[in-house]
């Protein structure tokens, strides 16, 4: 019997076999729950995104969020990968698989006991590691864990599906109003684009003073970081009606008084029989400061050959020139100091009041451009507050009447830079709303009160009167054009651009 | 395991024949359990000493059962204790078998019993002995003479059964806890061990209050568990009235010895017992405490002091015999949990409120076991 009994090196190996045995048992349960819980994991991951998605797409109902729809994917695909990626790193341990056993099967903590006591090869233990292996294999991981969803999360994962299949598929109120901010932005920016090449126009202007363009360059660019700025229509009409303003401050207030008066006085010496009075006249009126130099000395050369009545005669067609030059002061009186200097027959006299026609036919010249300028930059701001409110018309709620000129081919809110056929007047200082054939150009007049808005577009082969509280064009032009031609008569425009708008209006009318 | 020896002192240098005879029998009971002790230090117990466990435990509560008739959980929570080798205090009121179910046990054991009732006027000396002055001829002559001897009190015995504890004053009370703790009994300047296995099953009843001395925090803690014996119920009232009034005189028969008990304490202590286990029995005693961090809300309100030590041990011992007895070689946490209420519901002191408010223990620790959260 001794010699039949085993060893206890044999006891000690068996009992090693043992303790591997039972962890090869428990394997197949830990790999069954390891897949149960990929799938389990990766089912909850995907609830729990389609909530979150849900809830991203029901935020962007009350709060403007272009893209939540791309926020409400990315959070949805990342809450799955990462659920997925848990469920395959974090692999249930042998302890996790024994305790679930112990549960499902109320094994009174047998299968636990026995994988921490796998090592152990005390009698007790050995007998409580059979007993646990004895019951293990009772069951199987097939028929305990059970791979297919609860109904429950079936039942959620229903309710999130219809919930985000609605959220997608209903209109979403907000994004009509991200679409007007859009617009809004892009009008801004086409805006700004073309006061910054107004802008870029007036600094390449030389005859201006460095200090005239540096202040009209800031102003610029002030209101073209303010319209960036901006976040709605009123606010950018406040910005550039600011701007407006400002520009209006450095505009000579005199410009149009001291224009009539150089006419006048210019008009005046073309009148004179006296050739070089006249060319001098001429340059006046041309601005030509080369041609006014070159005149004004060649009357003081000539003034050497003339007899005492000459001169008296050219003396006093200079102090009628000056006499109707009066409202430009400074030209005024350089025409006075030129006919006295003449009368005097006094050759330094009349240097020096030619140099004083010059400067101050050259001041006279260089306040003009300045103004001019002023009116370019001004014409832009108007160009772009008249863009924006135009985009803004087409809502009902708004109260202007827009007018599109015939032949135009523009879309409401685009404005036209200098340059590309807007009708900006380099040279008399006034707005100029007329455009070339065949060019761009948009045109705006009050509405009229308590008859709602009128919005008349055409685009230059058929004409489109849009509904709502629009009026027909036929009903206004007329108004409009006796308000224009009231307007020019009462204002100091120059005769030829009063002939401009007037037939612009003709023009209207006709069509 | 060797035991301290007895120390003597001159006065008792001369041994009177009783004495002698007391302390031979003594020392021998000792010596035999020392060997037993020895011998199961040196290997654990096997699958045979397993098998004779769970066959004794089961023979030994069906006999007990078929005596004491309607109290099965006390039986259980009995033995639970017995072959966890602690001490019990049965709380029950006066008639439901208290000391039917301790006579019986030391009857099935073939142990020595010892009833002491406990009285207002019950000393110290009357529990663990005394020293007297007895006439102890001389050898080879007629003379006589006068010597000291030690008279052994009831607390010598395997199983003593303290009935009405809380009847005797505090002084007597504590006679007991050197004997319940270190199994050993110091009269004068001489201690002397117990005899082996020692049980001590004290009884109160929980109605007459009056003239009673409620046992001390100490003392309470040094009963292992605390049985309520509940009264039985008509079906099981009908069967005492057969089996008790009738002609016939149950008698239980002898299941196991002194040895073998002791033998059956240690091959209980071997169970083993998984961390997560462990880990959940210490959760429980902490949520006694109302200081700790998890603690159930209404032990925070309702609680003075937690359960000690003493309840973690008695938490793990009586959860490794109740899993033999559940015929099971491992503890489980429903052994913790079940064993929970015994072992834990005299170690919970209510606080003013608790006792204000009628809160019980039993509704505490069963909060306890619902909020402690398994592993």
């Amino acid at each position: 019997m001794a010699a039949n009994a085993p060893s206890r090196y044999a006891i000690t190996l068996q009992e090693e076999h043992e303790g591997d045995k039972f962890i090869e048992n428990l394997n197949p349960w830990r790999t069954r729950l390891w897949i149960q819980q990929i799938l389990r994991w990766t089912e909850y991951g995907i609830i729990v995104s389609m909530l979150c998605a849900c809830l991203l797409l029901l935020i962007s109902r009350f709060i403007p969020w272009p893209t939540a729809s791309y926020w409400a994917f990315g959070v949805a695909a990342g809450i799955t990968l990462c659920a997925i990626a848990a469920a395959l790193w974090y692999r249930p341990s042998f302890e996790y698989s024994a305790r679930y056993i112990d549960s499902q099967h109320t094994l009174q903590d047998r299968i636990s006991t026995a994988l921490e006591l796998r090592n152990d090869s005390t009698p007790i233990s050995v007998l409580q590691r059979r007993d646990a292996l004895r019951e293990l294999r009772k069951y199987r991981p097939e028929t305990t864990i059970s791979l297919w969803p609860g109904r429950a999360r079936l039942l959620t994962f229903g309710i999130a599906t219809i919930a985000i299949a609605l959220l997608l598929l209903l209109p979403n109120p907000i994004n009509t109003y991200l679409r007007q901010q859009a617009a809004l932005q892009a009008r801004l920016n086409r805006q700004i684009a073309a006061i910054n090449r107004t802008r870029l126009a007036i600094d390449n202007q030389q005859t201006i003073s460095p200090e005239e363009r540096a202040q009209i360059d800031k102003i610029l660019r002030n209101i073209a970081a303010q319209l960036q700025q901006s976040s709605n229509q009123e606010q950018a009409q406040q910005s550039i009606a600011q701007a407006q303003s400002q520009l209006n401050q450095l505009r000579d207030q005199q410009a149009s008084q001291k224009a009539q008066g150089r006419a006048d006085a210019s008009a005046s010496l073309q009148n004179s029989s006296n050739t070089n009075v006249s060319n001098t006249g001429k340059a006046l009126a041309s601005g030509d400061s080369k041609a006014l130099s070159s005149s004004l000395q060649n009357l003081a050369s000539q003034l050497a050959h003339m007899t005492p009545a000459q001169r008296a005669q050219l003396s006093q067609q200079i102090e009628q020139a000056a006499s109707q030059g009066q409202n430009n002061p400074l030209l005024s009186s350089a025409l006075h100091q030129l006919a006295k200097a003449i009368a005097d027959n006094n050759p330094s006299e009349v240097s020096d009041a030619i140099k004083n026609l010059e400067s101050a036919a050259s001041q006279d010249s260089s306040n003009n451009t300045l103004n001019n300028s002023i009116n370019q930059a001004s014409q832009s701001l108007q160009n772009a507050a008249n863009a924006l409110a135009s985009a803004t018309d087409n809502s009902p709620s708004q109260n202007t009447t827009q007018v599109q000129a015939p032949g135009q081919n523009q879309s409401p809110g685009q404005t036209n830079a200098p340059g590309h056929g807007q009708g900006v007047s380099g040279q008399n200082g006034q707005n100029n709303t007329n455009n070339n054939a065949g060019k761009n150009e948009q045109v705006f007049v009050p509405g009229q009160t308590g008859s709602g808005t009128s919005n008349i577009s055409q685009d230059g082969s058929t004409g489109t009167v849009q509904s709502g509280n629009s009026v027909p064009f036929s009903q206004v032009i007329a108004q409009y054009s006796q308000m224009a031609h009231d307007a020019i008569q009462n204002s100091n425009i120059p005769p030829d651009l009063k002939n401009l708008i007037q037939g612009y209006f003709n023009s209207l009318e006709g069509r | 395991m060797a035991h301290k020896s007895e120390s003597t002192s001159p006065q008792s240098e001369v041994k009177t024949s009783n004495e002698v005879q007391f302390e031979a029998s003594n020392q021998l009971n000792t010596r035999d359990i020392s060997e037993i002790e020895d011998k199961l230090e040196t290997g654990q117990p096997d699958e045979a000493d397993i098998e004779m466990f769970m066959q004794i435990a089961q023979q030994l509560e069906s006999e007990l059962c078929s005596i004491v008739v309607g109290q099965e959980r006390v039986i259980r929570e009995l033995l639970l204790a017995l072959f966890a080798g602690g001490h019990v205090l049965l709380e029950g009121v006066p008639g439901l078998g208290k000391t039917l179910l301790v006579r019986t046990l030391s009857d099935a054991l073939e142990l020595k019993f010892a009833r002491i009732q406990f009285t207002p006027d019950l000393m110290p000396a009357d529990i663990v002995g005394t020293t007297i002055v007895t006439e102890q001829s001389e050898h080879q002559s007629t003379a006589s003479r006068r010597v000291f001897s030690f008279q052994p009190g009831p607390i010598f015995a395997n199983i003593v059964l303290a009935d009405e504890i809380n009847r005797a004053t505090p002084k007597t009370q504590s006679a007991l806890l050197e004997g319940m703790q270190e199994h050993t009994v110091s009269v004068g300047d001489t201690t002397r061990p117990l005899p082996r296995p020692f049980f001590v099953l004290a009884t109160q009843n929980p109605l007459e209050m009056e003239g009673t001395y409620p046992l001390p925090e100490a003392q309470l803690d040094r009963f292992l568990l605390k049985v309520l014996v509940r009264f039985p119920n008509a079906k099981d009232l009908l069967q005492i009235i057969d089996t008790t009034v009738g002609l016939q005189t149950l008698q239980a028969r002898q299941i196991a010895s002194g040895e073998q008990l002791i033998h059956l304490i240690n091959t209980a202590r071997a169970v083993p017992v998984a961390t997560h286990v462990k880990e959940y029995a210490i959760q429980l005693l902490l949520a006694t405490h109302p200081d700790q961090e998890d603690t159930p809300d209404p032990v925070r309100k309702y609680v003075r002091y937690g359960a000690s030590p003493r309840g973690l041990q008695a938490l793990i011992m009586t959860s490794k015999v109740r899993a033999l007895l559940e015929g099971r070689y491992n503890v489980s946490l429903e052994d913790i949990q079940t064993v929970a209420f015994p072992s834990l519901r005299h170690r919970i002191i209510l606080n003013f409120d608790g006792l204000a408010e009628g809160i019980t223990v039993e509704d505490l620790i069963e909060t306890i076991v619902e909020e402690t959260s398994t592993p």
